[in-house]
C-alpha cells in the first residue's frame, strides 16, 4: 500500500506535500505576527492596572507637591497643584494604556 | 490537638528572624522573608537545571514546561519591544519567574503546629520587596534610555508636535506620570498579594470560630469553607496574572526607553 502512494508522486520534482508546506510557511512568515483575541486573564490584568495607575499618579503628584511646600513654606498651594498634576498624570497613563493594545 | 484559636490575619506578614546576623552594625539577619526568597530562587535553579539537563528535540515533560514559559516570555518581549528587546529577555524572564514562583510558594499552606518561623511566607506581599523589584526595572529603563538616546531620552517628557504653551502643563504631567511608574508597579503586586492573603485568613478565621462555637454554628461553617475554596482558586489566578502584568509593564517601559527619541 505504501508503494502505491510513492508511485503517485514519483513523476514530480518535489513531493506535493512539501511544496504546499513551504508555501504556507512563506505566507505565515510574511504576515505580521498576529495576536489571537485577548484572553480573560489579559482583560483582568488591564482592569487591575486602571486602579493602580490612578492611585500612583495621585500619590506621586501629592508627595512632590507636599515636598515642595515643605521646602518653600508655601502650604498648601503646591500640594493642591501636585494633586491636580498627579491626577492628570494618572489619566495620561490610562489613556496611553487604553490607546495601545499592549497588555 | 491543633490550636483552635483564630489568629490576627496580619500575623502571617510578620518578619521573624531565623538566624541573627550582624554586619557592621547593620541587622542583616536571615528572616523568614529572606528564607522564602532563597527557597524560590533555589527551586527555580533546580527546575531549570533538571529541564535543560538532557535537552532533546522531543522534549520531556519538564523540558516542555520550561520551553512553554520561555516561549511565552520570548514572544511577549519580541511583540512589545521589538527585535532589540532580545537583550532584555534574560531580565524579563528572571523577573517573571521569580515573581511567579514567589507568589505560588505563598499559596502553600503551612504545616499546622510548626514554629511560626517555618510557616510559609509570601515575600511579594511586602511593599519594600515589590518596590525594590520595580526600582530595578526603572533603573534599567533610565540607564538604557540615556545610553541609547543620549539627552533625546528627555523627549519622553515633552512629546513633539504640541503648541508651545501646552508644554507648561504637559511636561509636569509627563514627569509625574513617569515617576508614578515604579510606585504603580510596586503597589499593584503588593496590594494584590496582601489583600488576597488577608481574605484567605479572614475566611479561615470564620471557619475556626464557627467550628469552635459547636452545634448548628459548626454546620454554618460550610459557607466560609466554600468561600475559601473559591478565593483560593482566584488567588492562584491572581498569582500568575500579577507576574504576567509585572513582566508586560516592564516590557512596555523598556520599549519606551528604547524608542524615546522617535516621539
Amino acid at each position: 500500500m505504501a508503494n502505491d502512494l510513492n508511485e503517485d508522486g514519483a513523476g514530480r520534482d518535489k513531493p506535493p506535500a512539501l511544496d504546499e508546506f513551504s508555501e504556507r510557511l512563506d505566507r505565515m512568515r510574511a504576515e505580521p505576527h498576529e495576536k489571537g483575541p485577548p484572553s480573560a486573564g489579559a482583560g483582568l490584568g488591564r482592569a487591575m492596572r486602571i486602579s493602580t495607575e490612578l492611585l500612583a499618579g495621585l500619590l506621586v503628584g501629592g508627595a512632590l507637591g507636599y515636598g515642595l511646600d515643605r521646602f518653600l513654606g508655601s502650604e498648601p498651594w503646591f500640594l493642591l497643584a501636585g494633586l491636580g498634576v498627579g491626577f492628570a498624570a494618572g489619566l495620561r497613563n490610562l489613556s496611553r494604556m487604553l490607546n495601545t493594545d499592549k497588555g | 490537638m491543633i490550636d483552635l484559636r483564630a489568629e490576627s490575619p496580619l500575623d502571617q506578614f510578620k518578619i521573624r528572624p531565623i538566624v541573627d546576623l550582624n554586619f557592621g552594625g547593620m541587622d542583616v539577619s536571615l528572616t523568614n522573608s529572606a528564607l522564602w526568597m532563597l527557597i524560590a530562587v533555589g527551586a527555580i535553579i533546580v527546575f531549570f537545571f533538571l529541564a535543560t539537563r538532557r535537552a532533546s528535540l522531543i522534549p520531556s515533560r519538564i523540558q516542555g514546561a520550561a520551553e512553554v514559559m520561555y516561549e511565552f516570555i520570548f514572544d511577549l518581549v519580541r511583540d512589545t519591544i521589538g527585535s532589540e528587546g532580545r537583550k532584555f529577555f534574560p531580565y524579563v524572564f528572571t523577573l517573571f519567574i521569580f515573581i511567579l514562583v514567589a507568589n505560588f510558594f505563598g499559596m502553600i499552606p503551612s504545616i499546622p503546629g510548626t514554629p511560626k518561623e517555618m510557616n510559609t511566607f509570601t515575600t511579594t506581599s511586602h511593599l519594600i520587596v515589590t518596590f525594590a523589584l520595580a526600582m530595578v526595572t526603572i533603573a534599567i529603563v533610565v540607564i538604557y534610555g540615556f545610553w541609547k538616546n543620549g539627552l533625546k531620552f528627555l523627549k519622553l517628557f515633552a512629546p513633539s508636535g504640541q503648541p508651545l504653551p501646552m508644554y507648561i502643563i504637559l511636561v509636569p504631567v509627563e514627569v509625574v506620570s513617569f515617576l508614578s511608574r515604579p510606585l504603580s508597579l510596586a503597589i499593584r503586586l503588593f496590594a494584590n498579594m496582601f489583600a488576597g492573603h488577608i481574605i484567605l485568613k479572614v475566611f479561615a478565621g470564620f471557619i475556626v470560630s464557627l467550628f469552635g462555637a459547636g452545634g448548628a454554628y459548626a454546620l454554618i461553617g460550610i459557607f466560609p469553607f466554600l468561600g475559601i475554596l473559591a478565593v483560593t482558586l482566584l488567588e492562584f489566578l491572581i498569582a500568575a496574572l500579577q507576574a504576567y502584568v509585572f513582566a508586560i509593564l516592564t516590557c512596555i517601559y523598556l520599549s519606551d526607553a528604547a524608542h524615546a527619541a522617535d516621539h
